[in-house]
């Protein structure tokens, strides 16, 4: 403990010389090592070279307000733990200036054990927020760990038993009664969508959605949608679920990655088709909206009720009101706005329980190449004279 | 089938090998395996296999790959067909950028995912056989 507070550094930025006097005798001989500056820009500055663990700061100065340096100081390092001094009428403004992300305020006049107590309880903040920000590093990096763990010791194992039940099947294909086989056509089942699912959890826990960027290529939504309608029809058809697509026949190409794109818009309609009764529609709509395109995929189904919506996109969310039977991993949502996100697109839900629900991607439009820029040109041209 | 093709199995999973031992041999196929890149190399050099089944991730990473690299530079293994297997798609696309379906190492080669059902097996492997005597009889 004394170790750390050893190499404590406190700013003081205040344009009272004799607050600034006073701090430093306020803490001289304590485990501190103090700093002082006459205003803002100054201050500013010091916080770059003396990197303090806490600084104190007066709210009113001449030159560069108390309000401008709490806010660069927080764009800088957030992890700095900052004060405001102020006198007894500017209270609200110290209440203002807490709520901007300061951690606390010394009025003045303040006495010595006053000064001594809120330093102490700012360094301890500042203890917390360092130790914070360390705990979150190592759990991200155990997420990474583990999604390569996960990867190998239970992807590679289930592979082998797959392939050894494929060659079990091959070798006995003509001694097999009509129910062994079945039973063998279950465990293939089960360890496929076994691998299915360590697959979808390495896509969220892993970072590689965001990998995709680099492979970005002018892509068609039109050829997307249709793909993605095609690998869904045989669900919808077991549960008479009539899909229609009305496109716009001029749609624009977007920047983007084909794969990840029909990823996400199966996993739209595998939700809605999942979700809708039987003998209903499913409605794909796409169009361009001001510079983005616009595509929605309705359901008439069951719908999801309003407390749960601010939740669907994260992680684990499964829908109440899911049959039992048609409940998935929760993730297929979360993937989806992970793979809009990483197009520069928004996601957003229309619902109503009972009635349906429609989801709403937006991706940008690529932008218009020169070349048809330049016809475009010509054909104004041609068409004004 | 007089003189049976003899393939080598180069992967570091032998629960995996034997499914696939299993196929192969089923089909009429002569198998040799191997447990790691080193032994498997050597085998390659000895025998004198039709076609060269390979894991690229073995070991720490892509060792698989090694070996892929020194048969492109003996010109005894060059001609061998590979067929190269893999337990995740994505690596091999990370790995390299652009090749998912077949990476060339080698003159002719195609790439599986692990499990592979059997009929897509036999498939690719005929394919490659048939591929890999097409080009030695418009060469030769």
């Amino acid at each position: 403990m004394m170790v750390e507070q050893v190499s404590s550094k406190v700013l003081i930025i205040d344009d009272e010389e004799v607050v600034l006097d006073s701090c430093l005798q306020i803490l001289e001989g304590g485990p501190y090592h103090v700093a002082t500056a006459m205003d803002g820009t100054f201050g500013l500055e010091m916080v770059r070279e003396f990197k303090p663990d806490i600084i104190y700061v007066d709210l009113k100065m001449p030159g560069i307000s108390g309000f401008d340096v709490l806010e660069k100081i927080h764009l800088y390092d957030p992890t700095i733990v900052s004060i405001v001094i102020t006198g007894y009428a500017t209270v609200d403004s110290a209440v203002e200036a807490i709520k901007k992300g300061a951690y606390d305020f010394l009025p003045k006049p303040f006495t010595p054990d006053e000064f001594r107590v809120i330093t102490r309880r700012g360094l301890e903040r500042r203890r917390l927020v360092l130790e914070t920000a360390a705990l979150r590093r190592e759990r991200e990096m155990l997420r990474d760990h583990f999604a390569a763990i996960v990867s190998h010791e239970l992807k590679s194992p289930l592979g082998a038993v797959q392939q050894n039940l494929f060659a079990l099947e091959n070798e006995l294909k003509d001694q097999l009664s009509e129910a062994q086989s079945k039973k063998l056509g279950r465990m293939k089942t089960s360890i496929d969508n076994l691998m299915k699912l360590i697959h979808i959890w390495l896509r969220v826990i892993g970072s590689d959605i965001d990998n995709i960027k680099e492979n970005f290529q002018p892509t068609s939504l039109i050829e997307v949608i249709g793909q993605s309608v095609e690998s869904v029809e045989p669900h919808a058809m077991r549960k008479e679920i009539e899909i229609r697509t009305q496109l716009d026949k001029d749609l624009p190409l977007i920047n983007g990655d084909e794969i990840t794109l029909r990823e996400a818009v199966v996993n739209l309609l595998t939700n809605a088709i999942k979700y809708s009764r039987i003998g209903t529609q499913i409605r794909i709509k796409a169009e361009i909206v001001g510079d983005e395109i616009e595509l929605s995929i309705s359901d008439r189904g069951v719908g999801i009720a309003e407390e749960d919506l601010p939740f669907i996109f994260g992680d684990f969310y499964v829908g109440k009101s899911a049959p039992v039977a048609e409940r998935g991993s929760g993730l297929g949502l979360a993937i989806t706005r992970r793979i809009v996100d990483a197009h520069g697109g928004s996601i957003r839900v229309e619902s109503a329980l009972d009635k349906g629900s429609t989801f709403f991607i937006r991706l940008p439009i690529l932008p218009a190449q020169p070349e048809k820029v330049q016809t475009s040109d010509t054909e104004r041209l041609a068409s004004t004279q | 089938m007089a003189n049976p093709k003899k393939f080598l199995i180069i992967d570091d999973d032998p629960d995996f090998v034997e499914g696939i031992i299993s196929i192969l041999e089923g089909a009429g196929y002569e198998i040799d395996a191997r447990y790691n890149p080193k032994e498997g190399f050597k085998a390659l050099e000895k025998g004198n296999y039709d076609l060269l089944l390979l894991d690229i991730m073995m070991g720490r990473g892509a060792e698989g790959v090694m070996v892929a690299r020194k048969m492109r530079k003996d010109p005894k293994l060059r001609d061998i067909p590979v067929l190269i297997i893999t337990g995740i798609r994505e690596q091999i696309a990370y790995l390299f950028p652009g090749s998912a379906v077949s990476p060339h190492f080698v003159e002719v080669d195609e790439l599986v995912e692990k499990p592979i059902e059997p009929a897509l097996l036999l498939d690719r492997v005929h394919a490659l056989l048939e591929r890999a005597e097409a080009r030695k009889t418009k060469t030769g």
